[in-house]
């Protein structure tokens, strides 16, 4: 009875990644679980959750720059997808600072040109099969060079995080304090905004220039009925993530359906359970409203 | 006489306006060390303009502002709390950002600064909220935090605008004795205020703003002022050596 429900447990846990491209498809999936939902926890707390989605657009033109000039080389398309976002969330942070817009206006208006742009190029230059590919991504097709490129950034990015954690913190709470302390705010904004591009950049050869954001956006959406503290907020979100990817690959690979969705969806259904049965502001949560007596000691 | 020690903090025939209506002029005087320097006038006659324009938000039209306080010294606390009070931060987090003049973005916090911070919790009455996000606390409690961070800080010129609005008696209480230990200690203050018990109890000296600029008096004899005096003072057409705007 036990060995059956091992042996069970196993063809469905463990011998998916017998394959080399099930295993490398996990490993990207891991990498990216960890570097993007901190983005994600940030830019919810910064009120700029949409920010995300409206760079994942940006970063297309790029993308299909590298591919027309390239072929099908992940780096060209890479560095192509860097650029043009980096340049997008420029030309709109300047925009809005020079014409005093807000930065969400220019940047939704820039994301759309974007957008169009990108989808010209690649009907220009390629075929509908690419279009997909780009927008969708295929994580099933990951190489080596392709995890090597998204572990680099995946570092890059938790190791850059890390220096600027404490800064980003203070300009979320205090921008006035740390301009008093002698940083400039809009240059801690510009380098975590970098981040952002990167991240998705390492995301849409896996997920699609679009779902990439959904591995950001989700996990961080849901941590917010987990925890109320940041380092709470983080881990949950990377552990949702890791989840997320992981067992979107299994499902993908049973049920024969398309790896970014199934991971994004699965990630989506995390984000509705917590919405019901989370332990802050959740629909149960709210059912079962209690408050410690006068007098209990604090929790910590 | 021997001369005095020139303040640390002095305008020269200063000048500051929003947008481009002038809001305050030829404004001359320091602001003693170790003094409490309380900022009265009505609304709209430059308080925050003054204010904004030390802290540096606010490029001066004309003249200068000369401050040898180091910037990492300097702490300012708006009436309209820029804090996004939904971050997921707790008082004590809070708290030890005000180590940043000496650890900056990356050094790691040593027991000695926990046990500092622990101090000035207890010193200003929160130690029990230590752990409390800031989103769940009240007005007085969010201002003695904010207080604690500059005492972290170890603020060498603190500017308060209107410190004690929104505030339980209590904490007006707590952060009059703190605020004055802080000038004993040599550290500059300017506060805004309009509650006169509260300026008579805190102030050392009073910079009353009116008609475009800033006239220069102590507590004591701004105590004395009958309410005809205040009128005189606070009218443009009357102020010695001005000319009616």
């Amino acid at each position: 009875m036990l060995a059956t429900l091992f042996a069970s447990l196993h063809e469905w846990l463990i011998a998916p990644f017998d394959y080399g491209f099930m295993r490398r498809a996990m490993v990207a999936g891991l990498a990216l679980s960890l570097a993007a939902p901190p983005m994600g926890v940030f830019l919810v707390l910064r009120g700029m959750s949409l920010i995300g989605d409206a760079m994942a657009h940006a970063i297309l033109p790029g993308v299909a720059l590298g591919f027309l000039l390239a072929g099908f080389s992940l780096p060209a398309m890479s560095l192509g997808g860097v650029l043009s976002g980096l340049l997008v969330a420029v030309l709109a942070g300047s925009v809005s600072q020079m014409s005093g817009q807000r930065e969400d206006a220019a940047m939704a208006s820039f994301f759309l040109i974007s957008l169009a742009a990108g989808v010209m190029i690649i009907s220009l230059g390629g075929s509908s099969v690419d279009l997909t590919h780009v927008l969708f991504g295929s994580i099933l097709a990951v190489n080596s060079t392709a995890l090597l490129l998204i572990a680099a950034i995946s570092s890059l990015i938790v190791v850059t995080l890390a220096v600027i954690f404490r800064a980003l913190v203070v300009e979320c709470l205090d921008p006035l304090f740390l301009r008093g302390q002698g940083v400039r705010g809009s240059l801690v904004h510009g380098v975590f905004l970098g981040l952002v591009v990167l991240n998705l950049t390492a995301g849409f050869q896996t997920l699609g220039t679009l779902m990439a954001v959904g591995l950001m956006m989700l996990p961080a959406t849901a941590a917010r009925f987990w925890s109320k503290r940041l380092e709470g907020l983080i881990g949950v979100a990377i552990a949702l993530a890791m989840v997320a990817s992981t067992g979107g690959l299994l499902l993908s690979y049973h049920l024969s359906i398309p790896s970014g969705p199934a991971i994004i969806l699965l990630a989506g259904v995390g984000y509705i359970l917590s919405a019901l049965f989370g332990r802050h502001h959740s629909l149960t949560a709210r059912l079962r409203r209690r408050a410690a007596p006068l007098g209990a000691p604090e929790p910590h | 006489m021997p001369e005095p020690q020139p303040a640390r903090l002095a305008l020269h025939d200063l000048q500051l306006a929003q947008g481009h209506r002038t809001v305050l002029q030829h404004v001359d005087g320091q602001f003693a060390d170790g003094a409490i320097t309380a900022l009265v006038g009505a609304n709209g006659a430059g308080k925050s303009t003054l204010i904004q324009g030390i802290t540096g938000t606010l490029k001066p039209v004309a003249g200068r502002i000369a401050c040898t306080i180091p910037k990492s010294r300097r702490a300012w606390l708006p009436q309209q709390l820029a804090l996004d009070l939904s971050f997921p931060m707790s008082v004590e987090e809070l708290i030890m950002i005000g180590t940043w003049p000496s650890h900056g973005a990356l050094k790691g916090y040593c027991a000695a600064h926990y046990r500092r911070g622990r101090e000035i919790m207890a010193r200003l009455g929160i130690s029990h909220l230590a752990h409390r996000p800031l989103g769940e606390l009240s007005g007085g409690q969010r201002q003695r935090a904010l207080i604690g961070r500059t005492l972290m800080q170890e603020a060498e010129l603190l500017l308060l605008d209107e410190p004690f609005a929104n505030v339980d008696a209590e904490t007006v209480e707590v952060l009059i004795e703190v605020l004055r230990d802080m000038a004993d200690a040599g550290a500059t203050l300017l506060v805004v205020l309009h509650d006169m018990e509260q300026l008579t109890r805190l102030a050392d000296e009073v910079v009353v703003l009116a008609g475009g600029h800033a006239h220069w008096t102590t507590a004591a004899a701004f105590r004395e002022m009958s309410a005809a005096e205040l009128i005189e003072l606070t009218s443009p057409l009357k102020l010695p050596g001005v000319a009616a705007c």
